[in-house]
C-alpha cells in the first residue's frame, strides 16, 4: 500500500487521472449551455440588438470548481484511500495467536476482536498460516489460512474464568507438540495468573512474541457481605487509581417481574481504597429495606460488561421471617427458661422474628413457624396451618413436657407431626434413671445435616420417642447414638414439618447451647448465614448449578452441567468444571462468583524481551466510500446549481417538481454520506429518560375530582370543564375545597387517589384492558365511586337502547357492579346536602340508577325514609349529561346552554346541587342517613 | 372552462378565453367598487344627446340648478311661483344642463397580449379586457353611450350594451400585433385604447392623428407584464413572439437588458409625446399590480377636464 501524506492508497496509479482535470476545465469552459426558448411579446424591441461578445455566457467559475471537485473526489475515492494505514512490517512464517479469553477481557472484547481481525487480515495478505489458541479453553493449535480463522472469529466469546493451572499445562504441552518455529501474538486480558511466566518463556523461544494489552485497569466485584445489617460491597481493581469511581447497582425483579435497579452505591477508590500488591480494593455500604433486599438477584458494576462485574446474590441476602409461638407466652417465667430463648438468640442475627398469636401471624405468611412445646392447635388454626404448610411453609416443632404429656398422635399420625409419639417420652441419665445422657449419632448421608461435626459435649437427657412405623426410618434426619430419632421430618404439600424431639431450651438437652444448633438451623434454611459458608460447613453436600454466568456476565440456564461438591464450590477457583453462577442444594442456594471474598487481581507483567503493543488508537479507515459519496453529493449540488443558473429552478411547475426531486436526491445523498461516515460517529447514544412527572403526590394531598379519558377529545374537554365547574361550586358553597380536576387514563394512572370518577360513556370508546379492570374493581371495592354518564337522556329514557347505553353495558360487564335500582325517593343522595327530587343535568328526563337497597330495608317508625344500606353506592348511572351542565369556561361562565331562559338556569342550578349532593355522599357516606338516629341516641344518653 | 382571470390562472398557450358571461361578471365585480363614473363632456357637438350629465351650468335638463331673479326677456311662464310667493321678488327656476357623452373603446385582442410571465399573474389580455369593460360599465351607469371603435358595435346606452361589449371583447385575434382600430369614431367622442403598444409605432401614430382630426380625445393605457418591464433573463436564449412570427436569439441575454430597457423607455417617450401633442393621456399598468388602481386611474383620466 502506497502512502501519500499519511493516507494509504490501494491503487495509487488511478491518481494519475487527476492530471486530466485542467483539460476538463478548459473543455467545460468552452462548451456553452444550451439555449432556452422563451415567449416574449416585447421581442419587437429586441430586434436588431447585437450581442457585444461573440462568446456565450460562460459557466461560472464556482460551478466549474464544483464540478472539478466532484470529479477529483470520485478519482481519489476510486483510488482506494485508507486513513491510518497499517505500515508495520509483518513477519513471515506461521503465526500463533494466543488469547486469554477470560472474563477480564469482556469489557474490551469488541476491540480485541477487531484487532484480531485486523491482524488476521494482515496475516492473510502476507499469506501466513495462523493458529488460534485460547488459554481458557485450549485446543491443539492447527495452522490454517487466516481467512478461515476470520470466519470463526465472530463466534468467539470470553469465558467466565481465568486460565487454570491445568489448562495452562495442557496449552504448554500442545505448544511443545508444534514442530515448526512460529511467531506469537498474545492478546492478554491484563491479569496475571499462575504458570504464565513459563508459557511466556516457552513462546519466546519459538519466535518473536508480541503482546497486546489494554491499558485500562480491570475492576471486579467481590461477593457481597454483611456488616451491621448493611450490605458491604467491595470492588477490587488491578491498578490503584485513586480517582476511580465506580457505581454498583443492585438489580432484581420488581413486583411485576421486570428486572430493575433496586439500589445503587458509589464506590470511590479515592476514599476507601486499600492498596495491596499493585491492586486496590474499595468498599462501600448499601442499606436497603429487607423487602427490597430479598429481591436482589445480583449486583453489577454500572457500565461494565463481564462476569467479573457481576456478583450474584443468594440466600445469604435473604432474611427469613420466622414466627415464634410458644404455648407459655403468657407466663412470666425466667428468660433463660423460656422455650424460645435459645432459638431467639440463634435466629436474631439472621432472620426477622415475628411474635404474636398464631391466628395473627398466619396471614403475614412467614417463612417459618416455630411451635415450641405446643401439643394441639384449635381446629380452625390447625387447618390454617396445614394450608400454610401445603403452600410451602416450614413448620418447626419442638417437644416439651406438654407434648409429652398430651395424647397427641398416639394412635394415629397427626397431620402436623411427622411421627406418632409414645406416651410420656423418656429420660436418660437423670437423677431418677439409669444410664448416661445420650450423645448424637453421626448424621446419615441422606440427612440435610450430613457433614456437620458433632461436638462431643452435646448430650440429650430427655426426649419424646417416636413410635415405630413403616415410614419412620425415612423420616429421621438425626438420631441419638442408640438409634432413637432426635429430629424427624415429613413433607406436606409443598412444605415440610420438622420435629425436634427435645425442647428448644436447655431443659432436655444441651443441643440448643451448642454451635451445632445454629448450623442445623442454617442447614434447614431457617436461618441464613451472615457469613459466607466455609468449606467445612458444606462438607458432604452436593450443589447443582441452577444458573451460570457467561463471560459477559449474563445469566443463563445451567442446563445439564454436573453438580459440584460443597467444599469445592467454596474453595476451588472457577474454571470449566466450576462455573460462576447460582447453585442449589435442597432449600438452600449459594452463589459462586468469579472472585472469592479475599481474591485479588494482579496485573500481568511482561518480561523486557516481550514487545507490548497497545491497541491501535485510530484503526484503519477506508475513505473511498466517503469520497465517492462526496462526489455524488457535489454532482447533485451541481445539478441544482445548473438548473438555478439557467432559470429553470422554481420557475414553472415542471421544474419545481424537478428541483424538489433533486433536493430530495441531494438530501438522500447527504444521508448516505452520513451513513457511510457513520464510523466516524462512534459516540454512544445516550438514552433519553422521559419519565413523566409524578403528579400522584399532588392528587393525594388534595381532594381531586377526576374523569375518565374516553378518547373523544371534545367529550373529555367538556368533562374536565364540568368537573372544574363542580369544583368551583363545591368551593363556594361547601367546606369541600377540591383541587383542579384531573383526567385519568385507566391504563396508566393510579385510581385510588380520587374519591369520585366521572365517566362519560361514548359509543365508540375502547374497552379497558384486563389490568385496568382489575384496578377499577379494586377501586370500587375500596370505596371509590364511578358516575357513569351516557349523555343521551334527550333521546332515550332507559339508557339501554342507545349506542352509548349498549357500550356502557359492555364496559360494565366485567366490573363488580351490585344490583341497581332507580334512585328511590328516600335515598341519601336526595338529601346529602340539598334536598332534591330529581337530578337534572343538561337533560332532565333520564333515570338515575344506584345500588339497590337490601330487601330487608324497612321504614322506621316516624321517619320518612327507610334504614337503607350502610355503604356508599359504588356506581351511579345516568344519562343526563351532567358535565355539560356543570361546565364552565376559563372565566367561570357557563360553557354550554342549558334549557331555555330562567327555567334553564334553574335546571343548571339543580344540576350543580346534584353534583354537590353526589360529592357529599361520596365523602360522608351514610352520615345523613345516620343523622336521623341522633334524637334516639341523645334520648338514650339521657340528655 | 378556465378560471376567472382575476385569479390569474391562465397559461399563455393553453388558456381558453373567458366566456362573455364570465367576463361581464368579473367586470361588474371590479366596477362595483367605484361610484358611477360621469365622464366629462367637454364639447358640445352634434353628437350631444340629452342625458343625465349635469354640465354644472343652467340648461335643459330635469334636475334643479338654481333660482335666479327674473330678467328681462323671461317669459312669465318661466316664473316659479312657489319660490316667488315667499317674497316680493320673482324668481325663475333654472334646471341643470344635462347631456350624454359618447365613449369609444378599443382593447388589443392580438396574440402579443396573450402572455403572462408567471402562473400567478393574469395574462395581459385578460387584464386589458377587464379594465376596458369595467370602465365601460361605469360609464354606462353614468348614462354614457359606450361602443367599440371600428363600427362593429356602435355606441349605445343601457345595461344591455354591457353584454354586447363583453361578447365582442372576448374574441381573440390570431395576429401578433394588431394596430389600433381607428375607424367609425364619432366626432368629439372620448376614446379609450388599451394595448401593450409593442407593435409597429406608425399605426398608433396614424390612429391618434385621425382621432385628433375628428376632435376626439382619449386615453391610452399601456398594459405590460412585469417581465417585459424588468427583462430578468440571462444566458443563451431564443426569444419569440406569442404567435411565433418574430424571434431573436442572443448568447448573453443579461447583456441585452440595459439596451432593452432603453428601447422600452424610448417607446414610452414616443407614446407620451404623441399623446401630449394630440391632447390625450397615457397610462401605464402592469399585470402584477392591482386592477383597482388602474381603474381608479382610468376613472380620473376619463373624468378629467382636458380642455
Amino acid at each position: 500500500m502506497t502512502t501519500i501524506a499519511g493516507i494509504g492508497f490501494a491503487s495509487p496509479w488511478l491518481l494519475l487521472a487527476l492530471l486530466a482535470l485542467p483539460l476538463l476545465w478548459l473543455l467545460l469552459r468552452a462548451v456553452p449551455p444550451a439555449p432556452r426558448k422563451r415567449l416574449f411579446p416585447a421581442v419587437t424591441l429586441l430586434l436588431g440588438l447585437r450581442d457585444d461578445d461573440s462568446l456565450s455566457d460562460r459557466t461560472p467559475w464556482w460551478l466549474l470548481l464544483l464540478r472539478m471537485l466532484a470529479v477529483a473526489a470520485a478519482i481519489v475515492g476510486l483510488a482506494g484511500p485508507v486513513l491510518n494505514p497499517t505500515t508495520e512490517p509483518s513477519g513471515r512464517g506461521p503465526l500463533l495467536v494466543v488469547l486469554d479469553g477470560s472474563w477480564a477481557g469482556a469489557p474490551n472484547w469488541e476491540r480485541t476482536r477487531d484487532e484480531m481481525d485486523r491482524l488476521l487480515a494482515e496475516a492473510g495478505r502476507a499469506d501466513r498460516a495462523v493458529a488460534l489458541m485460547r488459554l481458557t479453553a485450549p485446543e491443539a493449535p492447527v495452522f490454517q489460512s487466516a481467512a478461515s480463522w476470520r470466519r470463526k472469529l465472530a463466534g468467539e466469546a470470553p469465558l467466565p474464568w481465568q486460565p487454570t493451572t491445568e489448562q495452562l499445562a495442557t496449552a504448554r504441552a500442545q505448544i511443545d507438540a508444534i514442530d515448526t518455529d512460529f511467531d506469537t501474538v498474545w492478546f492478554s486480558d491484563g491479569l496475571d495468573y499462575a504458570e504464565r511466566e513459563a508459557l511466556i518463556s516457552q513462546l519466546a523461544q519459538r519466535g518473536t512474541l508480541i503482546a497486546y494489552e489494554h491499558p485500562q485497569a480491570t475492576t471486579a466485584l467481590r461477593p457481597v457481605g454483611h456488616v451491621d445489617g448493611m450490605m458491604e460491597i467491595s470492588v477490587t481493581s488491578s491498578q490503584a487509581v485513586p480517582s476511580q469511581v465506580v457505581t454498583v447497582l443492585a438489580r432484581g425483579p420488581d413486583p411485576g417481574g421486570t428486572m430493575r435497579t433496586l439500589g445503587s452505591v458509589t464506590v470511590d477508590f479515592g476514599d476507601t481504597a486499600t492498596i495491596q500488591d499493585n491492586g486496590a480494593t474499595a468498599t462501600a455500604r448499601l442499606a436497603l429495606p429487607s423487602e427490597l433486599r430479598a429481591r436482589i438477584r445480583h449486583f453489577e458494576i454500572q457500565g461494565q460488561r463481564g462476569a467479573g462485574a457481576v456478583a450474584l446474590s443468594d440466600d445469604s441476602l435473604r432474611r427469613r421471617e420466622v414466627a415464634l409461638i410458644s404455648s407459655q407466652s403468657g407466663n412470666e417465667g425466667l428468660a433463660l427458661l423460656s422455650p424460645l430463648h435459645y432459638l431467639r438468640k440463634a435466629l436474631e442475627p439472621t432472620a426477622d422474628l415475628l411474635d404474636g398469636a398464631l391466628s395473627d401471624l398466619i396471614p403475614a405468611n412467614p417463612d417459618v413457624i416455630v411451635l415450641a412445646d405446643t401439643a394441639r392447635l384449635p381446629p380452625d388454626q390447625e387447618s390454617a396451618v396445614i394450608g400454610w404448610v401445603e403452600e410451602g411453609g416450614l413448620l418447626l416443632r419442638f417437644a416439651g413436657p406438654r407434648l409429652a404429656a398430651s395424647d397427641t398422635a398416639r394412635t394415629e399420625e397427626e397431620p402436623l407431626l411427622p411421627v406418632r409419639l409414645r406416651i410420656g417420652g423418656r429420660s436418660i441419665g437423670g437423677a431418677m434413671s439409669w444410664g448416661e445422657p445420650k450423645t448424637l449419632a453421626p448424621f446419615a448421608e441422606t440427612s440435610p445435616f450430613f457433614g456437620l461435626t458433632i461436638p462431643a459435649d452435646v448430650t440429650v437427657s430427655s426426649q419424646v420417642v417416636a413410635q415405630p412405623d413403616p415410614q419412620l426410618a425415612s423420616r429421621v434426619i438425626a438420631e441419638l447414638s442408640d438409634g432413637t430419632p432426635l429430629v424427624t421430618r415429613k413433607s406436606l404439600g409443598d412444605g415440610q414439618i420438622i420435629l425436634f424431639h427435645v425442647t428448644a431450651n436447655a431443659e432436655w438437652s444441651s443441643l440448643p447451647l451448642s454451635g451445632l444448633f445454629v448450623q442445623m438451623m442454617e442447614r434447614l434454611a431457617i436461618s441464613s448465614g451472615a457469613k459466607p459458608p466455609a468449606a467445612g460447613d458444606l462438607e458432604g453436600t452436593t450443589w447443582a448449578p441452577l444458573q451460570v454466568l457467561d463471560g459477559f456476565g449474563t445469566l443463563a440456564d445451567a442446563a445439564a452441567l454436573p453438580g459440584v461438591s460443597g467444599p469445592d464450590l467454596v474453595e476451588k477457583p472457577v474454571g470449566p468444571d466450576l462455573r460462576p453462577g447460582l447453585y442449589q442444594s435442597g432449600e438452600r442456594s449459594i452463589a459462586r462468583n468469579v472472585l472469592r471474598a479475599d481474591e485479588l487481581l494482579t496485573p500481568a507483567e511482561w518480561p523486557a524481551s516481550v514487545a507490548i503493543s497497545r491497541y491501535a488508537t485510530a484503526p484503519e479507515r477506508p475513505l473511498g466510500g466517503l469520497l465517492i459519496s462526496l462526489a455524488l453529493l457535489l454532482m447533485c449540488v451541481d445539478v441544482v446549481a445548473a438548473l438555478a443558473l439557467s432559470g429553470l429552478l422554481l420557475k414553472s411547475g415542471v421544474s419545481r417538481r424537478l428541483s424538489s426531486f433533486f433536493l430530495v436526491a441531494t438530501t438522500g445523498a447527504a444521508l448516505a454520506v452520513v451513513q457511510v461516515s457513520g464510523a466516524w460517529a462512534q459516540g454512544n447514544a445516550v438514552p433519553i429518560d422521559t419519565q413523566p412527572d409524578d403528579i400522584a403526590p399532588l392528587h393525594a394531598s388534595e381532594l381531586t375530582l377526576a374523569h375518565v379519558l374516553t378518547g373523544d377529545r371534545q367529550v373529555d374537554a367538556v368533562a374536565l370543564d364540568g368537573l372544574r365547574g363542580l369544583s368551583d361550586t363545591l368551593r363556594f358553597r361547601t367546606s369541600v375545597e377540591p383541587a383542579p380536576p384531573a383526567s385519568v387514563d385507566l391504563e396508566q394512572d393510579e385510581l385510588s387517589l380520587f374519591p369520585l370518577l366521572y365517566w362519560p360513556v361514548t359509543a365508540d370508546q375502547p374497552m379497558p384492558s384486563g389490568n385496568a379492570y382489575d384496578k377499577l374493581n379494586a377501586y370500587l371495592r375500596t370505596g371509590g365511586m364511578i358516575l357513569f354518564d351516557t349523555r343521551d337522556a334527550d333521546i332515550t329514557r332507559s339508557g339501554a337502547s342507545s349506542p352509548a347505553g349498549r357500550r356502557l353495558q359492555q364496559l360494565a360487564l366485567r366490573l363488580d357492579v351490585p344490583p341497581l335500582e332507580p334512585v328511590p325517593n328516600d335515598h341519601v343522595l336526595t338529601r346529602a346536602f340539598y334536598l332534591l327530587q330529581d337530578f337534572p343535568g343538561r337533560h332532565t328526563r333520564g333515570a338515575v340508577w344506584v345500588e339497590a337497597a337490601p330487601a330487608d330495608a324497612e321504614q322506621i317508625e316516624g321517619i320518612p325514609f327507610r334504614n337503607l344500606n350502610d355503604g356508599v353506592t359504588p356506581v351511579v348511572i345516568g344519562g343526563n349529561d351532567w358535565a355539560a351542565a356543570w361546565a364552565v369556561d376559563a372565566n367561570g361562565r357557563p360553557l354550554l346552554p342549558v334549557g331555555r331562559g330562567f327555567a334553564g338556569e334553574r335546571q343548571r342550578e339543580l344540576a350543580h346541587r346534584f353534583g354537590v349532593n353526589l360529592v357529599m355522599h361520596v365523602l360522608t357516606g351514610n352520615y345523613k342517613s345516620d343523622q336521623v338516629h341522633v334524637p334516639a341516641l341523645l334520648d338514650r344518653l339521657g340528655q | 372552462m378556465s378560471s376567472p382571470p382575476a385569479s390569474g390562472v391562465t397559461d399563455p398557450q393553453d388558456a381558453s378565453p373567458l366566456t362573455a358571461g364570465e367576463l361581464r361578471h368579473q367586470s361588474e365585480v371590479a366596477a362595483s367598487h367605484l361610484p358611477p363614473l360621469l365622464v366629462e363632456a367637454q364639447h358640445l357637438a352634434g353628437s350631444v344627446l340629452l342625458g343625465e350629465h349635469g354640465r354644472r351650468r343652467a340648461g335643459m335638463g330635469d334636475d334643479f340648478w338654481q333660482y335666479r331673479p327674473v330678467q328681462l326677456g323671461d317669459s312669465r311662464r318661466m316664473i316659479d311661483h312657489r319660490r316667488s310667493a315667499k317674497g316680493d321678488q320673482q324668481f325663475v327656476r333654472e334646471r341643470e344642463w344635462q347631456i350624454a357623452q359618447t365613449v369609444h373603446l378599443w382593447v388589443d385582442q392580438g396574440a402579443s397580449m396573450r402572455y403572462a410571465s408567471d402562473k400567478a399573474l393574469p395574462r395581459k389580455i385578460d387584464r386589458a379586457r377587464l379594465l376596458g369593460l369595467a370602465t365601460s360599465i361605469l360609464m354606462l351607469r353614468g348614462g354614457e353611450r359606450v361602443g367599440l371603435t371600428g363600427g362593429m358595435l356602435p355606441p349605445r346606452r343601457g345595461n344591455a350594451q354591457v353584454m354586447r361589449l363583453a361578447e365582442h371583447l372576448s374574441q381573440d385575434q390570431a395576429t401578433d400585433y394588431t394596430p389600433p382600430e381607428d375607424r367609425a369614431m364619432m366626432p368629439h367622442a372620448r376614446v379609450l385604447f388599451i394595448s401593450d403598444f409593442l407593435g409597429p409605432f406608425d399605426p398608433i401614430q396614424q390612429a391618434l392623428a385621425k382621432a385628433a382630426d375628428r376632435g376626439v380625445q382619449g386615453v391610452l393605457l399601456q398594459v405590460l407584464d412585469p417581465a417585459e418591464e424588468e427583462f430578468p433573463f440571462h444566458g443563451r436564449t431564443i426569444f419569440h413572439s406569442v404567435a411565433g412570427g418574430l424571434s431573436h436569439e442572443t448568447l448573453k441575454a443579461g447583456a441585452l437588458r440595459q439596451r432593452y430597457l432603453d428601447r422600452l423607455a424610448e417607446r414610452r417617450d414616443a407614446l407620451d409625446h404623441l399623446c401630449r401633442t394630440a391632447g390625450w393621456r397615457l397610462g401605464q399598468h402592469h399585470t402584477g399590480d392591482s386592477a383597482q388602481t388602474a381603474l381608479m386611474w382610468l376613472y380620473h383620466a376619463m373624468e378629467r377636464n382636458n380642455a
